[in-house]
């Protein structure tokens, strides 16, 4: 049993490194729309969500949307654990894993056989289970003898095809991901495809961020609506959709 | 949209549209049960830390043929040079002064790094702390690790220099390595503070980088303390650092260290874990959003 349940959170950002006044001037030049309030004192801080409850359970499948800003990467990590926030309480039961940066943590000067013993390590597996997975992570990359080489000698792609690899090797409860990854050559596409797909198909909850409509109506039972990082709608994808649709 | 707004304002600005009661900030006692939740999950995850500080320092010396080795060969370097040149200016023997210096730069060298390495732990972690939810502590103990293996890589010269200048060894190495431990121990509380405090302000790692350089001038370090005038020589024991260094090289060149040093060393380290307790438990969440 998974569960995610957030009680009224609110997530504020403090800038402690810009002279307050300037920055906020500067944001209220460029401003995207939504309302900024100017304040009394100097210490600004950027209120990234305000207010926010939600639950998932089991078999939930929910695609984010909301424009930029909305505070859409910033409930991902309060999701997954990474941000703890100050006001509300955020219970997260289950494994996660938080696919918003494959590359975390992956050594250029290591050989491949290495960033595969590092990253699974870092994902929670033990020494010994990492070993085991190293050849089902081998088979899938196709690197080959390429694994034995520091990773700085490999190309782009095949750094992604590796980091992908290590990242989709482990099943969590819950999957974190801000757009849907996908990696490779014509070829590696089709693949990594199948696997993602499978990997979701696993995992008991899932939180996507997309600005994808398709993708959202392919893999989510239900969507929610972010703006002005405050949560606007939970319900079913269709009724979310339009309803960013006229926001937008 | 993001809201941009002072502090002060943001609890009337969020009134309107919250419910009745707005949650609680964690109390004191929730935020310490989550800091003492975060340390030990952190050393149950040994594997992490470990691989992360042997990491640290293969990743330095990769490409290069002496590899870690290096370390030992520029310590090696920095003693007999100095050894040399201040037994002269301090008109002692080289073959009594170098061996002082040499146990006095290898403890000295594991201090310093750790205070200074101990300002960047979370700053430098920014790539994992920002995309999973580990343990912070165990960043610290990654930096404790690297500090380790670094510190044993000088250790090889020690018995090279006491076999040479035949330094008598005796049981009381066994204090030596208590001293050592004694030092590593407060490296956690001085990784956690400093890491959490460097993150937040950051000044700091400025200000702690030149504290330690005059630190080394005026801890009994390339000199003695019984080179001073009686009368100044004495304020010399309520230097922590004199107290840290001196719990291992007393006991490294053969005689036990003075137990005011160790009651020093004792008081530090409790008070340390005092604050940083407070410090860590009431801050640890926030750390995350300074990065």
């Amino acid at each position: 049993m998974a569960s995610i349940t957030l009680d009224r959170i609110t997530v504020d950002f403090p800038i402690y490194n810009a002279q307050g006044r300037s920055l906020k001037s500067e944001l209220f030049r460029r401003t995207v729309g939504g309302h900024i309030e100017s304040g009394l004192d100097s210490h600004v801080s950027v209120m990234a969500l305000r207010n926010v409850s939600l639950t998932l359970k089991d078999g939930d499948r929910l695609g984010l949307v909301g424009r930029n800003g909305a505070g859409k990467s910033t409930l991902l990590r309060v999701l997954s654990g990474v941000y703890e926030p100050p006001v509300g309480r955020a219970e997260i039961n289950g494994t996660v894993s938080s696919l918003t940066d494959i590359m975390m943590g992956m050594d250029p000067e290591a050989t491949g056989y290495e960033n595969i013993l590092l990253r699974s390590v870092f994902m929670g597996l033990s020494v010994n289970q990492a070993h085991a997975s190293i050849a089902e992570i081998e088979e899938f990359t196709g690197l080959g003898n390429f694994l034995k080489l520091p990773m700085r000698t490999y190309s782009s792609g095949m750094m992604v095809r590796l980091a992908f690899a290590i990242s989709t090797s482990i099943t969590p409860e819950i999957l974190i991901m801000d757009e849907l990854i996908a990696a490779g050559d014509a070829a590696f596409f089709n693949k990594a495809e199948a696997r993602m797909n499978g990997l979701i198909g696993r995992t008991r909850i899932l939180v996507i961020a997309s600005h994808s409509d398709d993708m959202i109506r392919r893999l989510c039972n239900k969507a929610a609506l972010l703006d002005e990082g405050r949560l606007c709608m939970v319900g079913p994808v269709d009724q979310v959709l339009s309803a960013y649709r006229r926001l937008a | 949209m993001t809201q941009v707004q002072s502090v002060k304002t943001a609890n009337r600005a969020r009134g309107p549209e919250s419910p009745l009661e707005l949650p609680k900030p964690p109390s004191m006692a929730q935020n310490l049960e989550r800091a003492y939740a975060d340390f030990s999950v952190s050393l149950a995850s040994w594997r992490m830390w470990l691989l992360l500080g042997m990491n640290d320092i293969r990743q330095r010396y990769r490409r290069s043929r002496l590899g870690q080795f290096w370390i030992t060969m520029a310590m090696a370097t920095t003693i007999v040079s100095l050894g040399i040149l201040y037994a002269y200016l301090f008109k002692m023997p080289v073959g009594q002064y170098l061996p002082y210096l040499g146990t006095s730069f290898v403890v000295w060298s594991l201090i310093s790094s750790i205070v200074l390495d101990s300002c960047t732990v979370f700053i430098s972690a920014e790539g994992f702390m920002r995309q999973v939810p580990l343990p912070k502590s165990v960043f610290v103990h990654r930096m404790l690790v690297r500090n380790v293996v670094i510190f044993f890589h000088n250790m090889i010269i020690l018995p090279i220099l006491f076999v040479i200048f035949r330094v008598p060894v005796g049981w009381s190495l066994l204090e030596a390595f208590a001293g050592i431990a004694m030092i590593l121990l407060n490296g956690v509380w001085i990784g956690l503070f400093l890491g959490t405090a460097c993150a937040r302000f950051r000044d700091l790692p400025q200000i702690v980088a030149s504290l330690v350089q005059v630190a080394f001038y005026l801890t009994p370090v390339m000199w003695r303390a019984i080179q001073l005038p009686p009368r100044i020589a004495h304020l010399t024991s309520f230097n922590p650092f004199q107290a840290f260094l001196e719990i291992v090289r007393s006991p490294l060149l053969g005689s036990s260290a003075p137990a005011m040093d160790w009651i020093v060393v004792g008081v530090v380290t409790v008070s340390g874990f005092a604050l940083t307790t407070f410090v860590f438990a009431r801050f640890r969440a926030r750390i995350v959003y300074w990065l």
